[in-house]
């Protein structure tokens, strides 16, 4: 039967199963205009290649990890104008006073930035980081801010960020997804954080969860030399099935994803499979070999699938509950600071020692911040702030050891500079070599883009 | 200087304002001066589609009118106009241009602006007269919206059929193309059966198929899948993709819709009836109101009919504060699913491209505030509300009045009970004497004596008072089983005895629990808010009948063994014991109210019933001596023993909408409900003639009904759906906006000929299908010419048939048939959680997938988090209107036929079906006949024998494993 194989199919699949002989070739049929996900070069020049989103669920407390405010700390229980959106109306919060930070800040590295004791490590790279202290968003609640980081779109269900940049980018590594977010648990808005809404289905991110087995349906069910004759025998009855049919690159382009799920099932074991990083790399990740959970997993599996051509990674590190939502008791930052403080500076000094920093974009963010006030002093914990909170970027394209915007005295608004998160999300994209204006795709009669009508790129923070 | 004596109008500007001259001059100073500055300055957020703050500024009239503060300038007075004040950045807020846009003006221009308006402001630029965002004169004759040519009767099938073909033929023959030949009777019975079921034929159909040599064969198969309810569910889940059904809310916690089923299935039942198009558009925006004064079963349609309008997605934490968004998303679906119109583009603004102001979207808007929705609970408030039950409100109400009542009784005796509880806190911790405490160690035994503060055997009790022996967890660490021993007696009448050991025979007869001679027993837990009944009961524990408990969940308890035998359970229990058992930082206590006036002495000891677990229990031994404490803790006991209301009769209820108190809305500057603007009088939109409400009493529900249902533009975005869910794409290839931003039809006469037809015909859409499916374009093969191919590849002529891959629910239901699996029986309610056990916040969501076998349009769908199968397989987004499926092609799904437990399964349960056939090539026969409707090839036969053969494992694994291969194929999952 193979005899009657028409020419460019046999080609093409000698072509994909012999990949490393032909990278060229290789190449070309990846550019395949029926592949939706084919390398492509963004149109602008670009520094970063790829992004690792880091996101902290439940709202981090910038007035305790890295917006210093010795002013807060001077007025502490003095009252406040109570005009919140988030305490508006609630009973026993007529009257709200200041908080002063629980953690310690000092200046860090050459740069001397400061940060607070709440993220020792993440403080030793401080010359690493950009620091943006004037992030704002449109919403208090949880769910809509989350979404809103994620989408742009601050109620309605949008694609994500990482659909946005695979859509824009496509993948170098077939045998990978172009969008994965690692994440423990589901968080708020549920899938749609990492959804690709009216975009192709193949931007969508594919979730993985920390465990042995992290991704669905790759682990074989049956032994790898019995499957290989199955998918000979697939070949052949695809191969007949097309034969009596013209070209049709629907069915083709069928046929070549199971070429790709076949190498699926070693490339995603193969990239989680951490047993081949050193002794010395698991205790920077502060991981015990044989580990399958936990931020440090997270980070280093991060890291595996940048190096094999993963263009947008998330990880996100706690669910809808269990978070950074410190209501009660701000001392339970300390725990999920812990959890992820040491493996993303040895993230940072690993992608740094490996080269990848001058083209990996890093991102480190919350939803919103926390309230400098509560409505007593001796509160333990503090509301949803979305007036201020602060997010760093660290790699390719961006000044490292500075600091952009500034909060007011007491931490309460963005007053100097400030970068809400359409502008945040439109210079991610600039970095990556986009107008965030110009990347749209059309759905239902207009032009979607990522920043829906907003967005400046921040031009002060780019190296 | 010269008189322009032109007109009689600038005769008359002459003598009402200034001297003509100047006028000229003015004009020319505005252009020289003024309209430079605003172009440069101001026109990228203000001019054309752009209209920040609502403010044009490209002619008169945007800023005679202003934006959302008001007129932007005040001629002749500089310091009261907005714009002026703005350009001195005399304040932050509206300072303009802003920082990103240049910051402040130099002194120069905002001088030239100054003098500008002190000369009148003058402005020679008019705008042209527009209809929204569309020019008044395109709005009016825009194709989408004009009268359909007039047919006063259907036309005969067959002369309909071809009257299609010969449209399409025109285009083919023009463009000197060869159409397909047509394709062969298996291909055309597989692209039939699954176009209008979704599900494969039958190898016996397809037999008596290609048996039938009569010239209306093909017509035969058509009625009869027509007739099949199956064709409901495949037809009825492309409607459900455009109007976003899902199954929950959609707000921060995805709470479940229970009722909403009813809607899903009343849509398949609605398509295979074949309810005329118009009547199923009115149903769905007011068919309680048509079927008002119908029989019970009609109105019940209606109501749930409404349903569509119900499903509006909803939005946030407290969804009555979102609640205009809930109304974007349904004014949004409206447009679209019915007028091809994106209404929603004009909430914060005119439409920017079609006819459609922001008063239009308002005036809808106030239809839907005068409507009353079912209420999905979200977290901020509560429980869900507002159903229609669809059973007469008397009927409702006599079943629902008894439970309320007894709902009512229960509350106020919960109030009651609290506040009982309460005062005898009071009681348990104030005028107590402690006649004896001690803690027990691991397995130790203490006897009261032992332990006692006073003396045991003279203690003067009143009536009433309570003695209180109560066992708490040591060190606030587990707790543990409890040996208890206690009697007490008269002094004086030493036959007046009383002891613990007599309630072992009957503890669960009650709590309280009366004792000997009038006295009475009560069985606690000591919570911080006083004393709390033991009230749930076991006759049995770990399945022995011989344990009886009271107790709160589990623990704490207290229990006996009744038997005579001592027993081994998680410890060893005595025969005829009483034991108490603590919970966790729950103290359990036994009350003993006294029946007499007189002097008792007590005996009895506490033990450690479980050793080596935990780090056992203390006990206290007090004289509660307020009086009444123990008549007030008999009453507590009492009470609780009134029934509780148990769970809610069942009520059939429709998750739908009802009228409201009619209400115009106000329009929502910006989009913005916290900035009202003026009442816009509830009307249908005004590019269609603006009609007000006849009846300002009702919502308007029913007039829009009528208004939508009977306007052309449904008649062809329908028509274009019915063709496009044939073909795979519409005539107009944007199926939810027929605007001026969608794209037009390819082939105009057909859409319009179609929709003609289809109005003729009563608006049957199985008459469409007759008539589409008859037609040689459909019944052509989808094998083409290399030419064909290459002049035209998205197939827009229809030379040839697209093939097309099976949509997600297609390919899940095949497979369950081929199996055997399916079941086809219609699915009603999902199995939600119990609505009063619901806990849903946005820390944790409602989220849950159900499997079963039934068709995949019945899979409970959730907005929040998609089911895994359908997404991977592009379902629909319960989100937002799908019109059209995407088929993305990935590698995911690959992995799904190679090694999900779900395709093996499958696979295994059809390589069983084929067990009772004696030979391999026998069963390949039957394989391939099965899954495609034809005999296996030489070759193939061959083929799969050689696999067969070679698969070294058992024969079943061999069979399994060629399963997996044939259902993987692209035969299974394509049509031709």
């Amino acid at each position: 039967m193979n005899a009657h194989t028409i020419p460019r199919r046999h080609f093409l699949q000698s072509a994909v199963t012999g990949s490393l002989l032909f990278p060229g070739i290789l190449q070309q049929l990846m550019a395949d205009s029926t592949d939706p996900l084919a390398p492509k070069n963004p149109p602008l020049p670009a520094k970063a290649k790829r992004v690792i989103f880091l996101f902290m669920t439940g709202g981090v407390s910038h007035v305790d990890s890295f917006d210093p405010k010795p002013t807060l700390t001077r007025d502490h229980g003095k009252e406040i104008k109570a005009d919140h959106p988030e305490i508006k109306g609630r009973p026993g919060y007529e009257r709200i006073y200041l908080k002063r930070p629980q953690w310690e800040f000092s200046p860090r590295g050459k740069s001397g930035i400061e940060v607070s004791d709440l993220f020792p490590h993440m403080a030793s790279c401080a010359d690493e980081l950009t620091l943006i202290r004037s992030m704002h968003t449109s919403h208090s609640n949880h769910y809509n801010a989350t979404l809103g980081m994620h989408t742009g779109s601050f109620a309605f269900a949008r694609p994500s960020i990482g659909s946005w940049v695979s859509y824009g980018l496509g993948t170098i590594n077939k045998n990978l997804p172009s969008f994965v977010v690692i994440a423990p648990k589901q968080t708020y808005a549920g899938g749609q954080v990492f959804a690709s809404d009216f975009l192709p289905g193949s931007h969508q991110g594919t979730l993985v969860i920390p465990g042995p087995e992290p991704v669905a349906n790759v682990a074989r069910r049956i032994p790898s030399d019995l499957q290989s004759r199955e998918l000979d025998a697939l070949r052949s009855l695809n191969q007949a099935h097309l034969q009596t049919r013209n070209a049709d690159p629907l069915l083709e382009a069928r046929l070549r994803t199971f070429e790709t799920a076949f190498g699926m099932q070693m490339a995603v074991p193969d990239a989680f499979n951490l047993q081949e990083e050193t002794d010395r790399t698991h205790e920077d990740y502060g991981l015990a070999r044989g580990q399958t959970t936990g931020f440090g997993w997270q980070c280093l599996a991060a890291r595996r699938l940048l190096e094999r051509g993963v263009r947008f990674v998330e990880l996100i590190d706690s669910g809808s509950s269990g978070n950074w939502d410190a209501h009660g008791d701000m001392m339970t930052h300390g725990p999920l600071a812990k959890n992820v403080d040491q493996p993303i500076a040895a993230l940072l000094r690993d992608l740094k020692q490996r080269g990848m920093l001058e083209d990996t974009l890093v991102v480190w963010t919350t939803e919103f911040g926390r309230t400098p006030f509560n409505n007593t002093a001796e509160a333990k914990g503090r509301e949803h702030h979305p007036w201020a909170f602060s997010s760093w970027l660290a790699g390719a394209g961006v000044k490292p050891g500075t600091v952009h915007g500034a909060t007011d005295e007491h931490g309460m608004r963005a007053s100097v500079d400030p970068v809400h998160v359409h502008d945040f999300h439109a210079t991610i994209l600039h970095l990556l070599g986009f107008d965030h204006e110009k990347l749209t795709y059309r759905h239902a009669g207009r032009d979607y883009r990522l920043t829906d009508v907003e967005g400046h790129v921040v031009k002060e923070i780019l190296a | 200087m010269r008189f322009p004596f032109r007109s009689l109008a600038s005769l008359c500007l002459l003598a009402s304002l200034q001297p003509a001259a100047s006028a000229n001059e003015d004009f020319a100073f505005f252009e020289s001066k003024i309209r430079p500055l605003l172009v440069e300055h101001c026109f990228d957020c203000h001019s054309g589609s752009k209209t920040k703050g609502g403010l044009s500024l490209d002619s008169k009239a945007g800023w005679s009118k202003g934006g959302d503060s008001g007129p932007a300038l005040l001629p002749g007075d500089p310091d009261q106009s907005l714009l002026i004040k703005a350009v001195r950045y005399t304040d932050e807020d509206s300072a303009m241009p802003p920082k990103k846009k240049g910051g402040k003006l130099p002194d120069s221009k905002i001088a030239l602006l100054e003098q500008w308006v002190k000369m009148g402001a003058p402005d020679p630029r008019v705008a042209s007269a527009k209809i929204g965002g569309m020019n008044a004169v395109e709005a009016k004759t825009w194709w989408a919206f004009q009268p359909l040519p007039k047919t006063s009767a259907p036309s005969a099938p067959a002369s309909a059929s071809a009257q299609i073909d010969a449209f399409l033929n025109a285009r083919i023959q023009s463009e000197s193309l060869q159409p397909s030949a047509p394709a062969d009777k298996r291909t055309l019975l597989r692209r039939a059966t699954y176009d209008l079921t979704g599900l494969p034929p039958s190898p016996q159909e397809a037999d008596a198929f290609l048996a039938d040599s009569s010239p209306d064969a093909f017509t035969k198969v058509v009625d009869r899948l027509l007739a099949s309810p199956q064709y409901g569910v495949q037809w009825g889940r492309h409607w459900l993709d455009v109007v976003r059904y899902a199954d929950t809310a959609g707000e921060n916690t995805d709470r479940p819709l229970i009722h909403a089923w009813r809607y899903r299935n009343w849509v398949f039942d609605a398509l295979n009836k074949d309810l005329p198009y118009n009547e199923f558009i009115r149903f769905q925006i007011a068919g309680d109101l048509e079927r008002a004064s119908a029989q019970r079963a009609q109105l019940n349609e209606g109501i749930i009919a409404t349903g569509y309008l119900a499903i509006a997605r909803r939005f946030g934490h407290e969804i009555s504060k979102d609640v205009h968004l809930m109304h974007e998303d349904l004014i949004d679906n409206l447009g679209k699913t019915f007028l091809g119109m994106t209404l929603a583009c004009a909430r914060c603004h005119d439409h920017k491209y079609d006819p459609i102001s922001a008063a239009d979207y308002y005036s809808l808007y106030g239809i839907f505030q005068s409507t009353r929705f079912s209420y999905p609970g979200c977290e901020a408030s509560g429980k869900p509300r507002d159903m229609l039950p669809l059973i007469a409100k008397s009927e409702a109400d006599a079943l629902m009045k008894p439970w309320l009542q007894k709902r009512a009784q229960e509350d106020a005796l919960r109030t009651k009970l609290a506040s009982a509880g309460k005062t005898l806190k009071k009681s348990f911790t104030e005028e107590t004497a402690l006649l004896a405490a001690a803690p027990i160690a691991e397995g130790a035994s203490v006897a009261f004596e032992q332990s006692q503060k006073t003396a045991l055997d003279q203690i003067t009790v009143r009536k009433g008072e309570v003695l209180l022996l109560t066992v708490s967890p040591n060190k606030n660490h587990g707790a543990d089983s409890t040996l208890v021993e206690w009697t007490i007696r008269d002094t004086t009448s030493p036959e007046r005895v009383w002891s613990v050991s007599d309630l072992v025979s009957s503890l669960t007869e009650s709590n309280p629990h009366p004792g000997a001679q009038d006295a009475a027993w009560c069985f606690l837990s000591i919570t911080k808010d006083g004393p709390v009944f033991l009230h749930q009961k076991a006759t049995s524990v770990n399945g022995h009948s011989d344990i009886q408990k009271w107790s709160i969940g589990d623990i704490p308890s207290v229990f006996v063994n009744s038997s005579d035998q001592q027993l081994m359970v998680w410890t060893t229990l005595p025969a005829r014991s009483f034991l108490i058992h603590p919970g966790p930082n729950q103290p359990v206590a036994v009350a003993w109210v006294s029946p007499m006036d007189g002097t008792i002495r007590v005996q009895g000891r506490v033990a450690d019933a479980h050793p080596s677990k935990g780090d056992g229990v203390a006990f206290e031994l007090q004289h509660l001596r307020t009086l009444g404490t123990g008549t007030a803790l008999l009453e507590l006991g009492r009470n609780l023993q009134i029934p509780e209301a148990g769970p809610a009769p069942s009520i059939p209820w429709a998750y739908a909408v009802a009228e409201a108190p009619p209400v115009n809305a106000r329009l929502q500057l910006r989009g913005e409900p916290e900035k009202p603007g003026d009442e816009i009088p509830r009307r249908w939109l005004g590019i269609f003639g603006g009609q007000p409400l006849s009846k300002p009493t009702e919502s308007g529900r029913r007039e829009l009904g009528g208004w939508i249902s009977s306007h052309p533009v449904a008649a062809r975005v329908m028509t274009n759906r019915i063709w496009q869910w044939h073909f795979g794409n519409g005539i107009v290839r944007s199926p939810n906006d027929f605007g001026s931003r969608g794209e037009k039809p390819s082939h105009p006469e057909l859409l319009e000929f179609l929709a003609s037809e289809f109005v003729a015909s009563g608006y049957s859409i199985k008459a469409m299908h007759r008539l589409i499916m008859q037609s040689a374009a459909y019944q052509r093969s989808s094998d083409t010419s290399e030419s064909l191919l290459q002049k035209d590849p998205e197939n827009r002529l229809l030379a040839r048939f697209s093939r097309r891959r099976l949509a997600a629910e297609e390919l899940r239901d095949s497979l369950l048939s081929v199996s055997g699996q399916l079941d086809l029986s219609p699915g009603e309610v999902h199995p939600f959680p119990p609505e009063d056990e619901w806990k849903f916040t946005q820390h944790s969501p409602f989220n849950a997938v159900y499997e079963h076998t039934k068709r995949s349009a019945f899979l409970m769908t959730q907005r929040q988090r998609r089911h895994p199968f359908l997404s991977l397989f592009d379902g629909a987004d319960p989100n937002s209107s799908t019109a059209q499926r995407q088929t993305t092609t990935v590698p995911p799904q690959a992995l799904f036929f190679l090694n999900n437990p779900f395709l093996h399964k499958q696979a295994a349960a059809f390589a069983s079906t084929l067990t009772t056939i004696p030979d391999d090539p026998s069963r390949l026969r039957r394989a391939f006949r099965t899954l495609f409707q034809r005999e296996p090839s030489a070759p193939e036969l061959h083929h799969a024998t050689t696999f067969l053969a070679s698969y070294r494992t058992s024969p079943e694994d061999a069979w399994n494993a060629y399963s997996r291969i044939l259902l993987a194929g692209n035969e299974f999952s394509h049509l031709d």
